[in-house]
């Protein structure tokens, strides 16, 4: 809960992505296919030269830098020979991607779902080992002094509102409190877009044209009544 | 179905445009509201009243032809265009622009290999012999000692090494390119556009092909972003100083029967020497002010700070950081411009 949440000032309606923002590090499936090992962390650290020696870490001032910073003490992975790359912006750490990706070069790094990225290149999440509460608590805090190894946790995505648009727009409040996505129906979407160059616009047409049956969930009775004929589709 | 059905009908050209029923591209929300109120798709088209006439632009035209092209086509043809002749471009520049990975890379390790304190000394030595000036080493020392005290002295080291490199290089370029200009009014003329684009395209758009010609972990991608914007004054002002040079001494010059190289470097460049170290003194700034967008593209230094304090709202991080490039600026200044007074004075005439 926030702050602001314990203050009553805002709510949350939703968790707008069922399962969650997954964030983790990250090899291209083409990798994997070849060197089956390089799905676990040990496999990677192992083997720096098979996926290019290099980790591309984010950029300053974001949250995951603090704990990429500190998951690479408790990893190891100065020590098993990879440089770490600090990328300027989150723009050249998707190029690298994109650009490795296209090559069919060797990539490793930092990279985070649901994104138009990953929904257009497979990418397979590096396994960690199980999560642990209490060291992701630590490896979140840029004083962490001893980092320890656990999985990156599962980040919450929700729809919140202020209290004063829930009183007011009661109706708008309710739809929204269940509207939500999966990480692969959203995926899939943000892959469709960015191929066909198509505007946030045109992806609610997309959904909403061909997945009636998903958002016919979301109405309430009034709505549906009034948006039959694109239903009956 | 568009705007415009009624003009390609009356033309003629209904048949080229392959009949008026295709849907070409993604559905528009427009469509799907007619749609979803029962009725015809023609609907919204026939109450559009004449005021609100749409500019037929080409995606207003292809609802209407759907052989017309749309915008993202263009943008998307520009993409394949560019991506079509990347690969060349690639083999030809990356080996051409290697050397300035290694040399970025190389100041940058050196900077931080050497103490502090040999470092500082270094610095100050160095400015005591460009300047002749006690105050001016003075207040450089403090600046250097105040951005080692507030922890800062790495970071402007960083950005410090990659002016020093660029400023270098645009100096050792475009010096021959002025002079080259001063020589040739053709070849000027055509500069003159070229350099007008570099300064006024803003800093993005050239980074975008960049991103895309270069790997992104190399420190050349900022290297060559910085050198493109801070190598026009150089080249301007030594064109206009050569060109500015009294044509009375050179008549002298030709009248001692001097060949033309010896009337350049003898008598042209010295006399021409102030404006270019203007010129110098322009291109330090300019390269300094590209420090921040340079850390948009993974160079290290004082921008990285900046960005920070932006993306977190870490207002104090920004502040700082953005005051420390201040000093670095005016160290910069200062110093560029003592240097450029000393050696007009020493310029008889």
């Amino acid at each position: 809960m926030s702050e602001m949440e314990k203050a009553g000032k805002v709510e949350t309606l939703a968790a707008v992505l069922a399962d969650g923002g997954i964030e983790g590090w990250f090899v291209p499936s083409y990798l994997i296919d070849e060197h089956p090992e390089l799905a676990t962390i040990d496999g990677v650290l192992a083997n720096p030269d098979l996926v290019g020696g290099r980790f591309h870490n984010c950029p300053e001032g974001w949250g995951c830098r603090t704990k990429n910073d500190n998951f690479k003490v408790a990893y190891g992975l100065e020590e098993a020979g990879f440089e770490v790359f600090d990328h300027g912006s989150g723009e050249t750490l998707a190029t690298s991607l994109a650009s490795a990706y296209e090559d069919r070069a060797p990539w490793f790094g930092y990279y985070w779902q649901p994104t138009s990225l990953l929904g257009r290149y497979e990418m397979v999440k590096v396994d960690m080992g199980p999560y642990d509460a209490e060291r992701h608590a630590c490896i979140a805090r840029e004083d962490c002094a001893d980092p320890q190894r656990t999985d990156f946790q599962t980040a919450d995505v929700v729809t919140g509102v202020t209290t004063d648009f829930a009183e007011r727009e009661p109706a708008i409040a309710e739809l929204m409190s269940k509207v939500s996505f999966t990480n692969a129906q959203m995926s899939e979407l943000l892959a469709w877009q960015e191929q066909n160059k198509a505007s946030a616009e045109e992806v609610a047409v997309k959904f909403l044209s061909e997945n009636p049956d998903v958002w016919s969930a979301w109405l309430n009775d009034d709505a549906r009544v009034n948006l039959a004929p694109l239903l009956s589709q | 179905m568009g705007y415009y059905d009624g003009l390609f009908d009356a033309l003629g050209l209904r048949d080229w445009c392959g009949g008026g029923a295709a849907q070409d591209g993604p559905m528009t929300m427009a469509q799907l509201l007619a749609r979803s109120r029962g009725g015809g798709e023609g609907e919204a088209v026939a109450t559009t009243p004449w005021w609100q006439v749409p500019f037929p632009s080409l995606d207003t035209l292809n609802a209407s032809c759907p052989a017309i092209w749309r915008t993202r086509d263009l943008t998307a043809w520009v993409a394949d265009g560019f991506l079509a002749i990347k690969n060349t471009l690639k083999v030809v520049l990356d080996p051409l622009t290697q050397p300035l990975s290694w040399l970025l890379d190389g100041a940058i390790w050196a900077m931080l290999a050497v103490p502090w304190w040999v470092l500082v000394a270094i610095l100050l030595v160095a400015v005591g012999l460009l300047t002749r000036s006690a105050t001016l080493t003075a207040s450089v020392c403090l600046s250097l000692l105040f951005l080692a005290f507030i922890d800062h002295f790495d970071y402007a080291m960083q950005t410090l090494s990659i002016i020093f490199v660029c400023t270098t290089i645009c100096v050792v370029l475009g010096v021959p390119i002025g002079i080259a200009m001063s020589k040739r009014d053709g070849f000027q003329r055509s500069m003159v556009p070229l350099l007008d684009m570099l300064q006024t395209l803003p800093t993005f758009v050239y980074l975008i092909p960049l991103i895309f010609l270069f790997s992104v972990t190399e420190s050349k991608l900022y290297g060559i972003a910085i050198i493109l914007y801070a190598i026009v004054p150089v080249i301007r002002l030594t064109d206009l100083g050569i060109r500015l040079v009294d044509k009375d001494v050179l008549e002298a010059a030709d009248a001692f029967g001097m060949t033309p190289r010896q009337r350049l470097l003898g008598v042209e460049i010295p006399l021409a020497l102030p404006n270019i170290m203007a010129g110098i003194n322009q291109t330090i700034m300019m390269a300094l002010a590209m420090v921040v967008i340079a850390s948009l593209v993974s160079a290290p230094g004082l921008g990285v700070l900046v960005l920070r304090g932006i993306r977190n709202l870490e207002l104090g991080v920004g502040l700082i950081a953005g005051f420390s490039i201040v000093i670095l600026a005016v160290i910069l200044d200062r110093v560029s411009k003592a240097a450029v007074g000393r050696i007009s004075a020493l310029t008889p005439g």
